[in-house]
Parts: C-alpha cells; sequence; structure tokens
C-alpha cells in the first residue's frame, strides 16, 4: 500500500498508469492546484538540471593520475601483507601446529613419568635382601645380627653388621 | 539518456573491465574511472558544494571501489554500484562534518521561513557579465537551498533530477526502499519549491 507522499511523487513523475492513476487523480481535493504544483515541480526539475549538471572536473588526467599513484601504493601494501600472511602461514601452519602441540605433550609426558617414576621409593636393594637372607640362616651364621640405619631424604642406607661367618655365595658385592 | 541499445553494449564492455579489473589489471579501472570520473565529481560537488572536498571524496570512492571491485557480482549495473559507494563516502562526510560543526546544516526541522528567498548568498563580482553574475547568483541560492535537505534527501533529488536515475536504481544507489526513495524525494522537492520558487518563476 503506497503512502500519499510516495502516490504523489509517482504522479508528478508521471509514473501512474491505468486504475491507480485515475483513483489517485480523483482522491485530489483541487485538481487545478495539484496540476499547478505538478508543474512547478517540472520547472524545479529543469532548473537544477540546467543550473548543476555542468560543473565539470578540473585536471581530469591529473585526478587519474593521483589516483593511480594511490592504487599502485595500495596494491603494495596489499602484495606486502599478503607476504607476511604467507610467510607466517607457512611457517604455522594447522597441521604443524596439531604436531609441535603433540610432540611437546609426549616430551612432557616422557619427563614427567621419569621424573616421578624416580620419586618412588626405592625398592630394597638386593644387597641388604642377601645379607637379611645370611643372618636369618642359623647354620652360616648363628649369632649374626644386623643393624641398619637408612637416611630416606638422603637415599643412604648403612648395614652393621656383627656375627657374620661368611658373606652369602652370590653376594654381589664379593 | 543512453538507447537501451548503447545502455546494453555498453554494459557489455563495461562488464568486461568490471572482471579484467577483478584479475588485477589497473588499465581496465583506469578507463572506469576515465568514464565516471566527471560524472561523478560533479554528482559529489552538487551534494558538498566544495570543490577541493569533491575532489577528495570521488578520489577516495574511485580507491574504495577498486578495494572492493572483487566483490561485485554483477548483480546491478556497476555505475549503481560505484553510486552507492559515492554516496556512502558522501553522505558519511557530510555527517561526520555535521559532527564536527556542531551545527544543524540540514537539520529537517529547520523551518523554510528561516532563508528569505529573495536574499542574496553570492557576494557580487564586478568583473563578471551582468549575465554570468546572476547565473551564479541563482547556482548560489540553489545550492543553499540544497544544503538545507539533509544528505539523503540531497541524493536522491540530485540522482533524479541531474542523472534521471530512475527509482530502483536510486534506492539500490542508497541502499534503501523504493517507498523511501519516492518519499524523501516528495520532502525534497516541496522544500526546494518553497526556497527557489521566485527562482524559476523568473528564470
Amino acid at each position: 500500500m503506497k503512502t500519499f507522499e510516495e502516490k504523489w511523487t509517482a504522479w508528478l513523475d508521471d509514473q501512474l498508469r491505468g486504475r491507480e492513476l485515475s483513483e489517485f487523480e480523483a482522491s485530489l481535493p483541487d485538481k487545478a492546484a495539484a496540476e499547478a504544483e505538478k508543474a512547478e515541480a517540472k520547472k524545479l526539475g529543469e532548473l537544477l538540471k540546467r543550473e548543476l549538471s555542468a560543473h565539470s572536473l578540473a585536471n581530469e588526467e591529473f585526478f587519474s593520475h593521483r589516483l593511480r599513484e594511490k592504487i599502485t601504493r595500495e596494491n603494495r601494501a596489499a602484495a606486502r601483507a599478503s607476504d607476511r600472511q604467507t610467510a607466517t602461514s607457512s611457517r604455522w601452519t594447522i597441521p604443524r601446529l596439531l604436531w609441535a602441540g603433540a610432540a611437546s605433550l609426549a616430551v612432557f609426558l616422557i619427563f614427567t613419568v621419569a621424573v616421578m617414576h624416580e620419586k618412588n621409593p626405592a625398592e630394597e636393594s638386593q644387597y641388604l635382601t642377601q645379607i637379611l637372607n645370611a643372618r636369618v640362616d642359623p647354620v652360616v651364621s648363628p649369632n649374626a645380627t644386623v643393624s641398619m640405619f637408612e637416611v630416606k631424604q638422603d637415599r643412604v642406607t648403612v648395614l652393621w653388621t656383627e656375627g657374620l661367618q661368611s658373606l652369602p655365595a652370590d653376594y654381589a658385592a664379593k | 539518456m543512453q538507447t537501451e541499445a548503447t545502455l546494453a553494449q555498453s554494459d557489455v564492455s563495461e562488464l568486461d573491465l568490471v572482471k579484467r579489473c577483478q584479475a588485477g589489471e589497473t588499465e581496465a579501472f583506469d578507463e572506469l574511472v576515465t568514464r565516471y570520473r566527471t560524472r561523478l565529481f560533479s554528482m559529489i560537488y552538487n551534494m558538498v558544494h566544495s570543490e577541493q572536498d569533491a575532489w577528495d571524496l570521488a578520489q577516495d570512492s574511485f580507491l574504495k571501489a577498486w578495494k572492493s571491485i572483487g566483490r561485485f557480482r554483477g548483480q546491478s549495473s556497476f555505475y549503481t554500484w560505484i553510486y552507492r559507494i559515492v554516496m556512502n563516502v558522501t553522505i558519511d562526510w557530510l555527517r561526520k562534518k555535521q559532527v564536527r560543526g556542531g551545527g544543524a546544516e540540514f537539520d529537517d526541522a529547520i523551518q523554510l521561513t528561516e532563508v528569505d528567498p529573495a536574499s542574496k548568498t553570492v557576494p557580487k563580482k564586478e568583473a563578471l557579465p551582468h549575465e554570468a553574475m546572476e547565473r551564479d547568483e541563482i547556482r548560489g541560492r540553489i545550492e543553499k537551498a540544497i544544503a538545507q535537505l539533509s544528505p539523503e534527501q540531497r541524493a536522491a533529488i540530485l540522482m533524479k533530477e541531474i542523472e534521471g536515475m530512475q527509482y530502483h536504481e536510486i534506492a539500490e544507489a542508497l541502499g534503501c526502499s523504493i517507498g523511501t526513495v519516492m518519499s524523501r524525494l516528495f520532502y525534497a522537492r516541496k522544500k526546494l519549491q518553497n526556497l527557489l520558487r521566485d527562482v524559476y518563476e523568473n528564470v
């Protein structure tokens, strides 16, 4: 549904046709006044066209020359930006980023496992096991006593043995 | 105005030029600039009434067109497309100028009676012949009257009356509906008729 302003404009510009035209003209309260205003609008249009359409551009070639310079600068800047973009993207493509991330994670996990493994309390030394076995064998060493001093913080264990008749045959430090 | 045949012919070669521009050929763009520079400059000048500003705005518009020509899909004619860029650049500039100036140069609320239709707006230039002086005066009156319109109304009336564009072309160039264009034309004409009646009745 056109507003009055739209219909009026279309009527002034002779864009109303057929039934729409007849209906609009019939709705005008003063057809003569409307026709006078239409004539005025035509005169206004002619005045504007006559007075404003002939404004020429001075130094046309200089205008184009300046524009070419700006476009050349623009193209160079765009090319530089594109090069930078390419360089950056060739260094850090998405697959490369993924591989780098996965490798970093793997190194971290290996390091963590190694460190945690080292921090676990040391298993009982094979030497201690052998000495203890020797002590508890009453045939070999009936009066043997073994004292053990352990400083866990420094990871040092001192075995003090007395009455040990012989070292076990499989003693590693023999 | 161009006939349909010449329009179709020029549109075909224009499309070809656009495609070459999209392939990065600055020479093709140069050709388009040569075709439209005067029309666009004249249009901008009629909007801003300053040669230097119109020159700069025309340069900005063409540069913007070059940068975004890759996005031109040929759904409208090239000249409608570039008019849209020109209008955006110019209306934006006018709005910023209004904000910087803090004034209401084209406030629609300005009363028409604030402008004395008989006022002399251009100083007399003694060196010019009588007819040229009279013409300068008329032109000054017209520019002053157009300056009373909002940027959108200015654009609509100038594209309609000077460029002879159709409603749908103006709507495309201004990015609004045809109804809005017609409404802007209605108010622009009313205002200009009030301000310039004595001019067009006596010329």
